[in-house]
């Protein structure tokens, strides 16, 4: 890693990356609140602009040219030292087009899905806001300026997901959001100032080289990595922190599609890229990683298998999926974890996009509903969404398949079995919640019930208007993602190769060593779409899924095991009935409470005073006269 | 101790501004309201301009004292009218005049006993500068109680929910405060022999046994922390707050808190820095406490003003922490904080100032929906209250995590304590805008116009600070760094 000049063509390109969103959002904000078509161009002619350096860094990068770096002094405040800058490695680039990409494609299809929004021109600011935050986060070359960038597409989050502000639901999950990674990063922010205090320094490549790390001792090592590893727990929605993805699907669907599936919540599991040495020179910590990652997995799958609500099917999977790269990066696979990131990026941005199609069309979230009102009707996005869950699915030769494979292949390389049995799970609940959606959709059946109330529609001024313009905008991004999910798996080996040339030979070596493993994964992802289809696709089939047919298994999943509630009681009688009443009482009775006493004791006290000095003049004398009689006794006496 | 003179006395033109805009106001007839916000205006204007024309001509190399005056009051007692700036005073002093100016441009639409009201509020800020720029004992404390009096007539005689109340505790409080100061600084007159008040001259060391810092320094701890809303005596502070109107609350708030934390360290911490060194535990102590007690005690609160005091009583508690460290980056963090806060709260003050003049109610239940009908209001609410919770590339954030790495460092627990308050921050001002800002249109307030551009001066201006010393820290702590590594490494 070399540290080079700001005029180095990578800094430069990197510069007119993550910068031009950012004042395409002030500009937006400022100026263009009225204009609704010059506020688009430029949110999207920056983005297109960021996607070509990105492409041109791929290229120039890819092509073997040595990674660089550059930093610059932010601020210096005693002997602390915050820089901003770039770093321009594999790992940072190949993130970078991931981002753009898909930041690019869902602007360009927001065109029309935002179309009649009112709120179109601030929509396009905050999109543009994220790209920016999104593509410094990627590139940042400390740990402190990855916080910063991380906290701002926190903010971005936060301003998406509550974009209709009106609706209470909106705005609350925006809350819900924010205040849960905030818990996240607290840890997170902590892990760095135990970091800090050991080292002075959180230059990411210096934690990862061999001295740092060796440096450190164990205990010190594991607590900050576990620590850092709570802001991913948060970012990226994982177990316990993982009930704030579900209601973020609150937002408008591209949103979802961009920041709470395929990228931003993706930046935890980078995070965990980012700093891949360090975490795994703490066995403990990854094992606990391993944990986490396993849990979030299984527990979410459970939940998208009783879900009706299109949006938050996929909300489920990608918790399920996070948690799933989580595993094969703590499992030690650095190439599995970073290439299911990219092949899920693209298949589950495709998945949202679609669905948001079909939430357009029928203005439900519902999928029986939607399924009743025709929904395999709509030819090109039923065709799409069957090959993005046929990815999700991991069937080959979709992109799924190849990056799901590798994460088995680095599980089965554990020790303990056990690991592998819950990937092998996983796979097949994944499988079978994505071809259930899949077949609810193509086959209007019995089970129609009433329609759920409680999904809502996705926003009142949606109507039924959808003219061909429209229509090509949003069709235009689907069939680039489709292409990519059918494509990129094939591109396998030059991704590993690009991320680390020696972790190839590695990869092919393991394949070596497990031969019968691609026909385990190709047979798991086939019976879990069997089972869909005996539940679900057969012809007369119910239409009820076995998780269904036990009441108490159906609301265990529905309530997303209890965790909600549980918060919620969390909140409610501990922070706010507990702490926090504690806090105020306290002000008002004991601290306010006691100083009113004083004050009203000085005063009444003045006035009892105060009385010795006005009324009753002949009781005065009185007294008067009887305190001169006993001194004068007194005095008498005494001599 | 490197003093420089001034070549053109700057920082007594500031003064003579005030003392020239108090004359004109009152020499003005009480019924020409607009030439007395003219007036006022201008002279805030003037004193901003100065103040920032300070803060940049300030040479960062040479450091030390600059644009020093010293001019021997009454020579027979040592006293002098010594003012002078140097990397502590000068934050405070551009804080001062931003803070003055917007919010006598947010008090605009005032039309009861205006002249009064502006003549006072210009005689409060007088007493806000002098306290600033004095390095002369006696003369600090002249000022601090010029600044304190005025707030007691601004709170009682314009205030709303509870004033006279409000206003009667505050004001003891204070003069509680001062009764601990005053003795503390004739003590410290007495027993340097020196016959001085110059703050300069008294803080050589080896003047003050260790003994006499520890009681001289918990006096003048507690004596000006009570203004700095030091827990568990900041209960006049929300109070206060929520009673004043609205140009006062924000340079309550903005400025007024700031002097006592401003003269814990220049009078307590120049001093007698070795009871400063032993009271640190326990100042560590108190601001933790108040740090996570406030964001306690302001998630239970349902009045607008009130969960604004409650956070201030815990960005203050990050001030009192930053102090607490003993370390160069504490101590920048924490006057960075003092500025930081004090633009902050000044913008949320503003902000809550005008959507209660206009829906006449500061009860969060009885609002929502307020984002329909004036975006541009709620923005600065919103604004404020992101600022609040340390969003990144605004202000308070660099503040805060200076003041947390060198608070980790010191004292693990409570930085760990305060790092921890962040969340629940978020949770509570997070809250107080979902409950007043989103939500459905609210008819009862339909009729409400939105803040137009021109009232929005005075909330822009703070919004552009926020991000300018968000985006480009360094420029504040460049600044702040030439007094504290000076002061740390004379100890």
């Amino acid at each position: 890693m070399t540290t080079t000049a700001f005029t180095h063509p990578s800094v430069l390109a990197a510069v007119l990356t993550a910068l031009p969103p950012f004042l395409a959002f002030v500009l937006i904000m400022l100026f263009l609140q009225r204009h609704r078509v010059l506020a688009a161009a430029l949110a999207i002619g920056t983005s297109g602009l960021s996607l070509c350096t990105a492409v041109y860094l791929l290229v120039r990068h890819g092509s073997g040219v040595p990674a660089v770096q550059y930093q610059a002094e932010w601020l210096v405040s005693g002997n602390i030292k915050i820089s901003a800058g770039a770093v321009l490695d594999p790992t940072s680039i190949f993130m970078l087009c991931v981002v753009t990409v898909i930041c690019f494609l869902v602007q360009v299809y927001s065109l029309g899905y935002m179309a009649k929004d009112p709120g179109f021109s601030r929509y396009y600011a905050y999109m543009a806001f994220f790209e920016g935050a999104m593509t410094a986060l990627v590139l940042s070359p400390s740990l402190l300026q990855l916080y910063v960038f991380w906290e701002l597409v926190g903010l971005a989050s936060y301003l998406l997901i509550g974009f209709w502000y009106e609706k209470f639901s909106a705005s609350e999950a925006g809350k819900k959001a924010f205040v849960m990674t905030r818990l996240g990063d607290v840890a997170f922010l902590l892990g760095m100032l135990v970091l800090l205090s050991h080292l002075g320094n959180l230059d990411i490549n210096e934690l990862n080289s061999a001295g740092v790390i060796n440096a450190l001792s164990p205990g010190v090592l594991t607590m900050s990595v576990l620590l850092i590893f709570g802001g991913i727990i948060g970012k990226s929605a994982q177990f316990p922190l993982l009930t704030w993805l579900p209601d973020a699907m609150e937002g408008p669907t591209p949103v979802s599609a961009l920041l709470h599936s395929a990228t931003m919540v993706a930046a935890g599991v980078f995070l965990f890229a980012r700093l891949f040495p360090l975490f795994s020179a703490s066995s403990t910590a990854m094992s606990v990683c391993l944990a986490i990652g396993t849990i979030s997995m299984l527990l979410t799958s459970t939940m998208a298998m009783v879900s009706r609500d299109i949006k938050k099917v996929w909300a489920y999977s990608t918790i399920s999926q996070l948690g799933f790269m989580i595993m094969g990066l703590a499992a030690g696979g650095f190439v599995a974890g970073t290439f299911h990131l990219t092949t899920h990026a693209g298949f589950k941005a495709l998945l949202f996009l679609c669905s948001g199609v079909f939430i357009h069309h029928y203005n439900t979230n519902d999928i029986f509903e939607m399924s009743r009102m025709g929904a395999k009707s709509l030819k090109i996005p039923m065709f799409f969404i069957i090959i993005a869950a046929a990815a999700l699915a991991g069937i080959p030769p979709f992109s799924g398949f190849f990056s799901k494979e590798l994460i088995l292949m680095q599980l089965s390389g554990l020790d303990n079995p056990l690991w592998l049995a819950a990937g092998v799970i996983g796979a097949i609940l994944t499988s079978y919640y994505s071809f259930r959606l899949i077949f609810i959709l193509l086959r209007p059946g019995a089970n129609m019930g009433a329609a759920d109330r409680s999904i809502r529609t996705n926003s009142n001024t949606h109507g039924h208007h959808h003219d061909s313009r429209s229509e090509w905008l949003m069709g235009l991004p689907l069939l680039f993602l489709a292409l990519v999910t059918v494509s990129i798996g094939f591109f396998q080996d030059q991704f590993s190769h690009l991320l680390s040339p020696e972790a190839t030979a590695d990869a092919a070596h393991a394949a070596e060593h497990i031969s019968w493993l691609p026909f385990l994964a190709v047979g798991l992802c086939v019976s879990g779409a069997l089972w869909a289809w005996v539940e679900y696709g057969r012809r007369g089939s119910a239409q009820i899924g076995i998780a269904e047919r036990l009441p108490v298994i159906r609301a265990l999943f529905a309530e997303r095991w209890y965790m909600d509630k549980i918060y919620r009681w969390l909140l409610d009688h501990v922070i706010y009935g507990g702490v926090s009443r504690a806090c105020a009482t306290n002000d008002k009775k004991v601290i306010d409470g006691s100083l009113d006493s004083f004050a009203r004791g000085a005063v009444d006290s003045g006035k009892i005073l105060s009385k010795l000095h006005m009324t009753n003049i002949q009781a005065k004398l009185m007294s008067a006269f009887v305190i001169i009689l006993l001194l004068a006794l007194y005095s008498f006496f005494e001599a | 101790m490197d003093i420089t003179n001034a070549q053109f006395p700057f920082l007594s033109t500031i003064l003579l501004v005030c003392i020239a805009g108090l004359l004109g106001i009152l020499c003005t007839p009480g019924h020409r309201h607009s030439m007395i916000r003219w007036i006022s205006t201008l002279c805030a204007g003037i004193t901003m301009v100065l103040s920032a024309y300070l803060f940049f001509a300030y040479d960062k190399v040479t450091g030390g004292y600059q644009f020093a005056e010293n001019i021997p009051w009454v020579p027979s007692m040592g006293i002098q009218y010594f003012n002078a700036v140097d990397g502590f005073s000068l934050p405070m002093l551009l804080l001062t005049g931003i803070v003055f100016f917007t919010g006598v441009l947010a008090m605009w639409d005032l039309e009861y006993r205006v002249k009064e009201f502006f003549g006072l509020i210009v005689l409060l800020v007088l007493g806000v500068y002098g306290m600033f720029m004095s390095l002369d004992l006696f003369f600090i404390f002249i000022w601090y109680d010029v600044s304190l009096f005025p707030m007691y007539l601004l709170i009682a005689v314009w205030g709303s929910t509870r004033k006279e109340y409000g206003a009667m505790k505050l004001t003891l409080y204070l003069l509680a405060g001062s009764a601990l100061i005053l003795p503390a600084l004739v003590y410290i007159y007495t027993a340097s022999g020196l016959n001085t008040f110059n703050v300069l001259a008294l803080s050589q060391s080896g003047l003050f046994s260790t003994d006499q810092q520890k009681f001289l320094f918990i006096l003048i701890y507690i004596g000006f922390g009570i203004l700095a809303g030091i827990w568990p005596f900041h209960t006049w502070s929300p109070v206060g707050h929520v009673a004043a109107p609205t140009g006062v609350s924000m340079i309550h708030a903005g400025v007024l808190m700031k002097i006592g934390a401003f003269g814990v360290l220049r009078v307590g911490m120049f001093i007698c820095p070795e009871g400063w060194q032993y009271w640190a535990h326990l100042m560590a102590v108190l601001a933790t406490i108040g740090i996570v007690y406030g964001v306690f005690a302001g998630l239970q609160q349902t009045d607008l003003k009130y969960v604004i005091g409650y956070s201030s009583v815990s960005h203050m508690g990050i001030v009192g922490l930053g102090l607490a460290t003993m370390t160069v980056e504490g101590l920048n963090g924490a006057v960075f904080q003092m500025f930081a806060h004090g633009i902050m709260t000044a913008l949320f003050f503003s902000a809550v100032g005008y959507i209660y003049d206009h829906t006449h109610t500061k009860s969060i239940p009885e609002l929502g929906g307020l984002t329909k009908i004036m975006p541009r209001a709620t923005f600065y609410f919103i604004f404020a209250a992101l600022t609040g919770i340390g969003v990144p590339c605004l202000a308070s954030f660099w503040a805060e995590l200076t003041v947390f790495i060198s608070a980790f460092r010191t004292y693990p627990l409570y930085g760990t304590l305060a790092v921890c308050a962040l969340a629940v921050s978020a949770l509570y001002m997070l809250r107080v805008v979902q409950r007043t800002c989103y939500g459905p249109k609210n008819d009862k307030f339909a009729h409400i116009p939105d803040i137009s551009l021109t009232r929005s001066i005075p909330r822009m201006i703070l919004v552009s600070v926020i991000v300018l010393f968000g985006l480009f820290p360094s420029i504040m702590f460049d600044i702040i760094r030439t007094a504290s590594t000076t002061f740390m490494n004379r100890l």
